[in-house]
């Protein structure tokens, strides 16, 4: 790995541009604090979900607040109001590092924040009032999608200015996941948002697909990976293993990620063959995957003890152990017989909360305790309360990947035997969702201690003067 | 070869879009050119070839019951596949006849389409005349007063709707019924 990149990475970047740089991080402040509102205000609406499905006639005479109603806004409001945000708050505060440049405009970005939050509200009240297109992650309507479209060409010209602009010649493996975000989203979203009215049926449902697999595979995952390799480096101190193997790691994921969209299709009303090759591409996905979490392994090797105080490690780390498993459930789930099982069961929350939660989010949260303090100039406000809360969230992850995944298998084989009528399959998981309740009553107290404690360290930052 | 990527701009951009472009439009465009069942409704007259049947497109009032349907999101806990497992069939059955899975040209007149995910409550993929209007309108109004251990929610303000009320059954009971399977055609209203 070329020195300047080491330094990059291994220390401030100012260090290495001769005269003090200091960056603005405006825009990234204002997403990094919108979004962590969000997770807050989003984690009430995923508990009451959770209560639902312990007592169903919950608020069940209100129809703004009906089950049908408030999962949208759950999974809307965390991939786009929390985590792409975090997300992007992040990127607007590693690309200018790694560039050593100032950002192209803070104007731009801080204007894309402003649009980003109205999208935002907009989709609550639209999905409240039940204004649902009826396609999964493509729930917003028309208006919200085009302003989410304009919001990203903001944000996607804003990221690549300041690239062009870079003062080092190669880039770091961070910035090539983030270009790869930003453009394959444009593709991705469109596809899922735009394409899929022009279609029916089984064709729609393909495009649908296509979109829903990839939001998570080529926009959380990449953008995911690029905080990940940005902050495990930092957070422990130590260079990256091997700038090769992120190579392997990122063409692979360009290459084997687009075809698997119809595995959520298995044995469903779509071409036998193309099944085929969802199944074939989602089993190559190991190879991204192992190349890019062997690479975090390796780095780790000798540093492991960091852990043991560092919180932000702690999240990074954890993170990459949910994303390994995850990225192997879902290659193992993809296959007919497995699928046969598990498919359509509580097995498939369980897989998504541990990738977009126990993978992307605990990345997002752990590069938000290590900027939150830098960008404010500040210190934290408690160490004590931040590793409270990753052990609420980890506590509270693993009750409900667990009981899910058991439950979810459990549930499959019920519904293989048809001699047990539907109901009494639904009766027995309702043990696995009083456990689903209260994991889901610890997650959001991590994110109650996580939330508090960034609110608390911005609002104390004057009395806490970062050391030099 | 992809070493130029590490430091040219362009080279990185050109290479991210041309893998993402392979897959994609491998397994989105070309899928519906290949397979014609995709986008033509399904129709046989032959009883030797299946069942026998035709798919209509909706009316109005059915369409209006499928907006009802999408918005209330009985698509995120209901799915409409009868998938190509025996017990599918055996659970979207009738009276001990087994339903026949379901195909792409079943799904033509769909948008959006709504074979779903996750399978909270029973796939819905072949309810249509399975229970009358009466039946569902108790059901909308508390489903525990008829099946006891329903986690559905309920939905008093479509069932003090006469007209989504009926919007929603007509919609409801015109799933699954392009394929007659049954004996003796016995469906309910």
């Amino acid at each position: 790995m070329p020195e300047e990149i080491n330094k990059s990475v291994d220390t401030r970047s100012s260090a290495a541009s001769g005269p003090a740089l200091v960056h603005d991080d405006t825009t990234a402040k204002w997403f990094l604090i919108s979004s962590i509102a969000y997770f807050f205000i989003v984690g009430i609406i995923a508990v009451t979900i959770a209560a639902k499905f312990v007592w169903p006639s919950l608020l069940g005479t209100v129809q703004y607040l009906t089950y049908g109603r408030l999962r949208p806004l759950h999974v809307n409001g965390m991939l786009f109001g929390w985590l792409l945000a975090a997300d992007m708050g992040l990127s607007f505060f590693m690309v200018p590092r790694l560039c050593a440049v100032k950002l192209w405009s803070e104007k731009l970005g801080v204007a894309t924040a402003i649009l980003w939050n109205a999208i935002i509200l907009g989709a609550v009240v639209s999905l409240l009032m039940g204004w649902n297109q009826g396609l999964e992650y493509a729930e917003l309507p028309m208006p919200l999608d085009i302003a989410v479209v304009v919001a990203w060409i903001m944000f996607g010209v804003n990221i690549f200015m300041t690239i062009a602009s870079r003062k080092y010649d190669q880039m770091y493996v961070s910035i090539w996941y983030i270009m790869g975000t930003i453009l394959w989203t444009a593709f991705v979203y469109l596809t899922g948002n735009f394409a899929v009215l022009f279609a029916t049926g089984t064709n729609q449902a393909n495009l649908n697909w296509m979109y829903v697999h990839n939001a998570v595979g080529l926009i959380f995952t990449p953008v995911g990976l690029a905080i990940a390799y940005y902050f495990i480096p930092k957070a422990s101190n130590t260079p990256l293993y091997s700038h090769k193997l992120s190579m392997i790691g990122f063409w692979s994921l360009a290459f084997v990620y687009v075809w698997t969209g119809a595995h959520h299709m298995l044995h469903g009303p779509i071409s036998q063959w193309l099944q085929t090759i969802s199944i074939a591409f989602s089993v190559m996905l190991l190879i991204p995957v192992w190349a890019v979490v062997y690479n975090f392994f390796a780095t780790m090797k000798g540093q492991w003890h960091q852990l043991k105080d560092n919180v932000p490690l702690k999240f990074l780390m954890s993170g990459v152990v949910f994303y390994l498993l995850t990225c192997f459930q879902g290659p193992m789930h993809s296959l007919r017989t497995v699928n046969a099982i598990v498919s359509k069961t509580d097995w498939i929350p369980g897989h998504a909360h541990m990738a977009v939660l126990g993978a992307f989010s605990f990345f997002a949260i752990a590069g938000c305790y290590h900027m939150i303090p830098r960008a404010f100039k500040t210190t934290i406000f408690s160490e004590a309360l931040a590793n409270w809360s990753f052990w609420f969230l980890m506590f509270g992850g693993l009750g409900f990947f667990v009981t899910l995944w058991l439950g979810g298998f459990w549930q499959g084989w019920q519904w293989n035997n048809p001699s047990i009528p539907f109901i009494d399959t639904v009766i027995a998981l309702k043990p696995v969702w009083i456990v689903r309740f209260f994991s889901g009553i610890l997650m959001f107290l991590g994110i109650v201690s996580f939330g508090y404690n960034i609110m608390a360290t911005i609002l104390g930052a004057k009395d806490r003067p970062a050391a030099a | 070869m992809l070493r130029k990527a590490d430091s040219s701009f362009g080279f990185a951009i050109g290479a991210a879009l041309l893998f993402f472009f392979i897959g994609g439009t491998l397994t989105t465009i070309v899928p519906p050119l290949v397979d014609k069942t995709w986008s033509k409704p399904f129709e046989n007259n032959d009883p030797s070839k299946g069942p026998t049947g035709k798919l209509k497109p909706y009316t109005e009032i059915e369409l209006k019951g499928r907006a009802v349907y999408v918005r209330e999101g009985c698509w995120y806990c209901h799915t409409q596949q009868t998938r190509t497992l025996l017990a599918d069939t055996k659970r979207s059955g009738w009276k001990g006849v087994d339903s026949p899975i379901s195909t792409p040209d079943e799904f033509v007149y769909d948008t959006p389409h709504m074979f779903g995910t996750k399978r909270t409550g029973p796939d819905l993929s072949r309810v249509g005349g399975k229970y009358d209007s009466q039946w569902h309108r108790t059901h909308f109004r508390n489903p525990r007063d008829l099946v006891p251990g329903s986690i559905m929610p309920p939905f008093p303000w479509i069932a003090e709707n006469p007209e989504e009320l009926r919007a929603l059954t007509a919609y409801i009971q015109t799933l699954g019924r392009s394929k007659n399977w049954r004996p003796d055609n016995d469906y309910e209203k």
